[in-house]
């Protein structure tokens, strides 16, 4: 018994020592999620500035996005800032929050990185108090795909769902969904993607720009829910059960396209069957609304470098985000699609998709410059739960104005007023 | 008689049709994971319920983008040294508990038993900072300590050593043991049953911990089996017959350890009750 207390105490030792961090100069940790897509980007720039500064060690860790969080929040409020590591993935919903909770953890960029040719609307995200604490990365521009074949069948083209607004989009709808027995789109039952899509397209948030909870005036909120509710009883939108069912519609044809941010490509060309069958087009707009466009976000993230890190160095490898080359390796072998204005130089980017024989990357590039900016503020999570509880009462036959007075004040007692 | 014979019937035939659903219902989940890791992504999204060709396939990928080998060896590693550190440790403190209770011991025992109220998430970040001032992030020694004595393991020895005779203990110090050889001579082969179940709970928790793990284990050769699985369902495109492998891949030590130790289980559990 005391031999092998002894021999398990020497090994604890030994692992102790074996595995201690040690934090070395010259070297850039990275926190990402998601091997096909973050971490292959990340090691495609790896490989890329290896040839520029080939001195430097860098470690791509793969972390979930909600553990990251988690890991900076348990760092922060221990105060071992130095357990972060030097760059991290976040999500662009998350990242004001958790900007505006651990402001000691997040490095101001403003100033120190170049920002050029990066849409206003994507550099929001990451902006708090107007100083920018990210680098933007993939896009969550939204695009509207259809299969062609299933609207052939009901006498339509993919012009004729281009650049109309949500009244058409609803008559052609109804039109396919009798002749084919097919809804235009599904989604998930309790989310509420779909709303806020059609919210920011007409540049309408859940936050004021002074960070208060705007349901009850938000007229686009209103309109939004409107249209959303008549889709559904029409039969134009379907409501599944969960993501899975959702992704299962896009694959086995039981929906004619889907309204989603564009990493839903991904999905969607995992079924080769259907190659040359889908169509990418721009979204429906709010009819009679100012400011309303064809373009919306859903999704996507960007970099927060580390305080007290070697943030020189970090800078230096994050500008391969500007690097044209980057953005042409990486699209082929990821499909992610860069928000910067340049990476459309890219030959790659120009190129037609195999999938979809047309150059759809190019034209999603496009599309994210035109993407109204969003509010999201610390609370974005809390808000978008009681919109979601709203939603469903609402879809229930509740009233909307009762709902989302409800909803605000959900959001106001969960902001402490 | 015969309506009694027959009401008798009636009510086995309802609980055993009962027992039958809900064990179904419970074994569902388990039989879909393992069904799917067949299958591929199209099949799995399609409801596909027998298995297909993908196994190999999706075991590949599952390989290619994972270091299953080194998150195996880590939640092999750190699992087995916790259980073994929790049931020394732990049973010789129940053992004493019980033995040589007085009202000091005792009172110690209450507030023990009070610390199995705090949910580990509000001693998360004291704990966290003791351990990163210890150098203590990415190593074994790091996962398993926190775990290898807890509150309950030292209640569940205790509650046990109340059905150690205390007769054999007289006998014994009688014929000369000491307290130590009493303990190890004596106690440890009576209550086998007792560090079975208690080994195979530890062996559950321990291999099945999440939070604690993905805060100290930081680095891809730290990762466990869990964080590997849940690394899996990241990204925009999931691959759920990877996930599914992955899966089944994380449950079999356990499934297997519960198997081997089930006997010895259900004896302690059932004695516990009595």
């Amino acid at each position: 018994m005391k031999k092998l207390v002894s021999l398990l105490l020497a090994l604890c030792l030994l692992l102790t020592v074996a595995g201690a961090m040690a934090a070395e100069d010259g070297k850039i940790t990275i926190w990402t999620w998601d091997p096909n897509f973050n971490i292959k980007s990340m090691q495609i720039a790896k490989e890329l500035y290896a040839k520029i500064n080939p001195d430097v060690e860098i470690v791509i860790e793969e972390v979930l996005s909600e553990d990251i969080e988690t890991r900076v929040t348990t760092a922060a409020t221990s105060n071992t800032i130095d357990t972060l590591p030097d760059i991290m993935l976040c999500q662009d919903n998350s990242f004001q929050k958790m900007v505006m909770f651990y402001p000691e953890v997040y490095a101001n960029l403003t100033g120190k990185y170049d920002y050029e040719g990066f849409p206003a609307g994507k550099l929001a995200y990451s902006t708090v108090d107007g100083q920018n604490h990210g680098i933007p990365f993939d896009a969550g521009t939204v695009v509207a795909t259809y299969r062609t074949d299933i609207l052939e069948q009901a006498g339509y083209t993919i012009a004729d769902l281009t650049d109309i607004d949500w009244d058409r989009f609803i008559e052609i709808g109804k039109d396919v969904k009798a002749k084919t027995g097919l809804p235009m789109l599904t989604g998930q039952a309790g989310s509420i993607d779909m709303v806020l899509i059609m919210m920011q397209s007409c540049g309408a948030s859940m936050f004021n720009e002074d960070g208060s909870v705007n349901f009850v005036n938000n007229e686009a909120c209103k309109m939004v829910l409107e249209y959303y509710k008549t889709m559904c009883e029409l039969g134009v939108f379907a409501e599944v059960n969960s993501w899975d069912a959702y992704c299962g519609t896009l694959a086995n044809g039981s929906c004619v396209g889907t309204i989603n941010g564009c990493w839903i490509l991904g999905t969607v060309m995992a079924v080769p069957e259907y190659a040359g069958k889908w169509a990418l087009t721009n979204m429906p707009k709010l009819p009679g609304v100012e400011g309303a466009t064809h373009y919306s976000n859903n999704g996507g993230s960007s970099w927060a470098l580390v305080n007290g890190t070697d943030i020189d160095l970090a800078l230096d490898f994050m500008k391969m985000y500007r690097n044209v080359e980057f953005y042409n390796e990486i699209l082929p072998t990821t499909s992610a699609i860069g928000t910067w204005a340049g990476a459309k130089e890219a030959p790659n980017y120009a190129a037609d998709n195999e999938y979809y024989g047309a150059p759809i990357f190019a034209t999603i590039v496009e599309y994210t410059a035109h993407v109204p900016a969003n509010q999201t503020g610390a609370y974005y999570y809390d808000a978008r739960g009681a919109l979601g509880t709203a939603v469903t009462n609402y879809m229930l036959g509740g009233d909307l104005m009762s709902e989302l007075q409800a909803a605000e004040d959900e959001t106001n007692f969960n902001m402490g007023f | 008689m015969r309506e009694g014979a027959a009401s008798k019937y009636v009510t086995r035939f309802i609980m055993y049709a009962f027992l039958i659903i809900v064990s179904l219902i419970s074994v569902f989940p388990l039989y879909w994971a393992f069904i799917s890791a067949f299958n591929n992504t199209k099949e799995i999204l399609g409801g596909r319920m027998i298995p297909s060709v993908y196994l190999i396939e999706n075991l590949k990928n599952l390989f290619a983008q994972q270091n299953v080998g080194r998150a195996m060896l880590n939640s092999f590693g750190t699992s087995i040294l916790q259980v073994f550190l929790a049931l020394a440790i732990s049973s010789i403190a129940g053992y004493g508990f019980e033995i040589y209770h007085d009202k000091y011991k005792d009172g110690l025992m209450s507030i023990l038993m009070l610390a199995m109220m705090v949910p580990f998430v509000a001693v998360l970040v004291p704990l966290f900072q003791f351990f990163s001032k210890l150098k203590l992030l990415n190593t074994w020694a790091g996962f398993f300590l926190p775990g290898m004595a807890t509150p309950f393991l030292i209640m569940y020895f205790r509650n046990s050593a109340r059905n150690f005779p205390k007769d054999t203990i007289e006998a014994a110090r009688i014929d000369g043991l000491n307290e130590f050889q009493i303990f190890i001579k004596m106690f440890i082969p009576m209550m086998q049953p007792t560090y079975a179940s208690a080994a195979t709970i530890t062996f559950m928790n321990a291999w099945n911990s999440y939070l604690w793990p993905k805060v100290i284990m930081q680095t891809a050769d730290s990762t466990t089996m869990p964080m590997l699985v849940s690394n899996l369902m990241a990204g925009y495109v999931i691959d759920y017959g990877v996930v599914m492998a992955g899966v089944t891949l994380c449950s079999l030590p356990t499934i297997i350890i519960f198997f081997l130790l089930q006997k010895s289980f259900t004896n302690a559990v059932a004695g516990a009750v009595k």
